[in-house]
């Protein structure tokens, strides 16, 4: 058949403006959802997305603004006509518990059949073949309440189903199941997507989640769309700083690679420290990520120099944002790049030496840190493992170790570093210049 | 389930029949099985009946015949309408009574008691007329208290309903106090009773029973799928708001024929629904018919005990159904409960 001209679905929204009472919910909402999307709705509580999806299946009307199905606007469907465009999975749930699985997926025929008549043929196969897909079929005798709420999800997943529409929305489908029913659920929906081309649209709160399974993500903030597209592109460290109002990573997923969110502090925000400039790391060669990451996770400014390019420090600065010097890969540090990196030293309060390994190449680095100690910074050094067994140039670097001991440098444990920069955070007394 | 329904569907046809030959041979005076028969077959079929005492044959077609289908007729009418109610208000505690329009129809009884007293108990009509405007009364401010812009959101209507029942109750005790000679009228009307009550009173209850089940069965469908959900109901096409006023309406004019006929009379509009429920599951396209039949028979041996244990003397049918629902309702919960949903 021309599936496109028959099942071919449009959704326009335009200027969608809704408010409870008079707290406006929905501002100026302008989407479009075609045939075959995976759409994610995400925000924050109280952004207004399960009011959008509301609004979409028909269950609210908007107060400004149109939402056009199919060419027609939505009020001027009617119910019936509508229910068989459009299926919901809602987030609420009635009393009706002891109903079989199979009466309840057989509800999903309601839209095709007469008041009074029995099931027909293609209601009879559109109610199996929704039981088969979602894993229902051997649960149709049992009564719903004698689910657990992963089965019950399924059943009523299955019941938007057999309803047969071109579309599905669904309101935070998988905030009660376990992350196993979560993963299923999705599955089930990407692989009805891409072979049926069955519309989703779908609110999220998980954004992992989301951005593993939509193609498309609308990130609501205040009732506004902040952001649109895809995952990539919806889902930065700004955006979700400024929606969430939480510092994040981002993060490839491994397989795949869709962007993951991984939540660092609501609180430790950059800038909120006692210290007036960044930390400056030295480092290289993943020597200086554990300190890093754990120095950004307390709120620390940080900046780092100079690292490789494509090594980890380096790929993990990167991440985290820092302001950093680079390196071309395995190439020996210039001298315009250590000055860069003195540069740097220069604007930070404290600098900390990670326990690198040493050769002619990196050797400047080691200077650097003598560096700050001339500028009177104070100065850091994770020796362990000790030197001796880091060093690579002939004894040079181990050399300019015992220099900085001498002239005032403090050797410590990566952990004892934690403790005395947390201890410091109040007053700053072993921060500050003295 | 389909073969567990249609079990329980003719066992409980069977059930009534034999329930409603039985109530009409027993009473104050016992009259034998085959003497009703061979009546009944005589007025319904012009079967000839042969030698039968015509005392017997007045007793059994003008006050039995009467009473009897008048009873199943009140069974029939509190527990559709609780079935119809506890759907709506997708609570198991709800019944005719937690709406307030029963408590609508008592107090306009009341009245037409105390306003005209010389018609009173002897007038067939103006006590089931005005109990009928009464529960009308109750119905349009509970609709009017509990609709919020449009809508008749269930925790609203529950609570209107229940504060407006307070309120009649209360004004009913008021009215009572005030009532002095009628007071025992009055209460006796109140626990609810079928005596001298004849063919009249059977029309005026069908009257309002056969429309209001008939809308019933006609929104039975809907009713399901909104107790799974309203917006899922609202996105499979189903005109939620108009089913439940419907509904609402619908079982309103069944419990009000009942209550203003009958008096008031306790959990049948409870029980009978959880019992019915339980034999053929939550469907209400099976459960209402179901408790046409569940409801008449509860009645029906309810009233022909209550009539015959203190012969003559009849005890009000509404302190019987509370003496054999309770303990029955208790077993029942028991013996389900874990299995037991709503």
């Amino acid at each position: 058949m021309t599936a496109g001209d028959l099942m071919g679905l449009k959704m326009i929204v335009n200027g969608l403006s809704f408010s409870y009472g008079s707290a406006l919910v929905l501002e100026g909402v302008a989407l479009t959802i075609a045939e075959g999307d995976f759409v994610g709705i995400i925000g924050p509580n109280g952004s207004g997305k399960s009011t959008l999806l509301k609004i979409l299946a028909a269950l609210l009307k908007p107060a400004q603004g149109s939402v056009i199905l199919d060419g027609r606007e939505l009020r001027r469907w009617s119910r019936l006509d509508l229910a068989r465009r459009i299926a919901l999975v809602a987030q609420e749930r009635g009393a009706g518990f002891n109903f079989l699985v199979e009466e309840v997926v057989a509800m999903g025929r309601y839209p095709y059949q007469g008041r009074f008549s029995a099931m027909g043929e293609a209601d009879r196969r559109a109610v199996e073949r929704a039981m088969h897909l979602t894993g229902c079929y051997q649960l149709r005798e049992r009564e719903l309440f004698s689910l657990s709420g992963g089965e019950r999800q399924r059943v009523i997943l299955a019941r938007a189903l057999a309803q047969e529409t071109p579309c599905l929305l669904l309101d935070e489908p998988t905030s009660f199941l376990d992350i196993g029913y979560q993963v299923e659920l999705l599955e089930l929906l990407q692989s009805l997507n891409n072979r049926e081309k069955l519309t989703v649209v779908m609110v999220m709160h998980d954004l992992n989640l989301a951005s593993r399974y939509c193609r498309k993500l609308f990130l609501l903030h205040q009732g506004k769309i902040h952001a649109c597209g895809d995952p990539a592109g919806v889902l930065n460290r700004e955006n979700i700083l400024a929606v969430y109002r939480t510092e994040v990573l981002i993060e490839p997923h491994p397989l795949g690679g869709s962007p993951q969110v991984i939540p660092i502090s609501a609180k430790n925000l950059p800038g909120k420290t006692a210290y007036s400039g960044p930390v400056h790391l030295i480092g290289g060669g993943g020597s200086a990520t554990p300190v890093m990451n754990e120095l950004f996770i307390k709120g620390f400014p940080l900046s780092a120099g100079v690292l490789s390019a494509g090594d980890s420090d380096w790929a993990a600065a990167r991440r985290l944002g820092l302001s950093m010097v680079e390196e071309a890969p395995f190439s020996p540090i210039r001298e315009d790049r250590h000055r860069d990196n003195l540069g740097l030293i220069e604007r930070s309060s404290a600098v900390v030496l990670a326990p690198l390994f040493v050769g002619p190449g990196n050797l400047l680095n080691v200077e650097a840190a003598g560096h700050a100690l001339k500028q009177g910074l104070p100065v850091f050094v994770i020796d362990e493992p000790s030197i001796a067994a880091r060093d690579f140039t002939g004894g040079r670097a181990s050399l300019l170790y015992a220099e900085l001991k001498e002239k005032g440098a403090v050797f410590v444990s990566r952990l004892d570093l934690l403790q005395l920069m947390k201890r410091d955070n109040g007053d700053g007394a072993i921060l500050s210049h003295s | 389930m389909r073969g567990r329904r249609l079990f329980f569907f003719t066992a409980l046809l069977f059930l009534a029949v034999v329930v409603l030959i039985f109530a009409m041979a027993t009473g104050a005076v016992d009259i034998p099985f085959k003497t009703v028969l061979a009546v009944l077959l005589n007025r319904l079929f012009s079967i000839p009946a042969a030698n039968t005492d015509p005392t017997m044959e007045v007793i059994i077609a003008q006050i039995r015949l009467p009473r009897v289908i008048l009873g199943f007729f009140v069974g029939a009418s509190l527990a559709v309408a609780g079935v119809a109610f506890q759907g709506l208000l997708q609570n198991p505690l709800a019944d005719p009574y937690t709406i307030g329009v029963s408590s609508g129809a008592a107090l306009g009884a009341t009245a037409s008691m105390l306003l005209l007293p010389a018609a009173g108990i002897g007038s067939f009509y103006a006590v089931p007329l005005f109990g009928f405007a009464g529960a009308l009364i109750a119905l349009f401010t509970v609709y009017q208290l509990g609709r919020v812009g449009g809508r008749l959101p269930v925790v609203t209507v529950l609570l209107a309903g229940v504060v407006i029942s307070s309120f009649f109750s209360a004004l009913i005790s008021l009215s009572m106090i005030a009532a002095g000679e009628q007071m025992r009228n009055i209460f006796f009307w109140l626990v609810g009773g079928l005596g001298f009550k004849g063919w009249p009173y059977v029309t005026l209850i069908s009257l309002c029973f056969s429309p209001g089940l008939a809308l019933l069965l006609y929104k039975s469908r809907d009713l399901n799928l909104i107790l799974l959900g309203e917006e899922e109901a609202l996105s499979l096409g189903v005109e939620v708001e108009r089913t439940k006023k419907i509904v609402l309406v619908a079982a309103s004019l069944v419990t009000a024929g009942a209550v203003s006929i009958s008096g008031m009379i306790g959990f049948v509009g409870l029980i009978v629904p959880h019992a019915v429920r339980i034999l053929i599951g939550p469907d209400h396209r099976f459960l209402f018919p179901a408790s046409v039949l569940g409801g008449g028979i509860f009645l029906t041996i309810t009233d022909t005990f209550a009539r015959s244990v203190l012969a003559p003397v009849e005890l009000p049918v509404g302190i019987v159904t509370a003496f054999l629902g309770a303990p029955f309702f208790i077993f029942l919960l028991r013996r389900h409960r874990e299995k037991y949903r709503f």
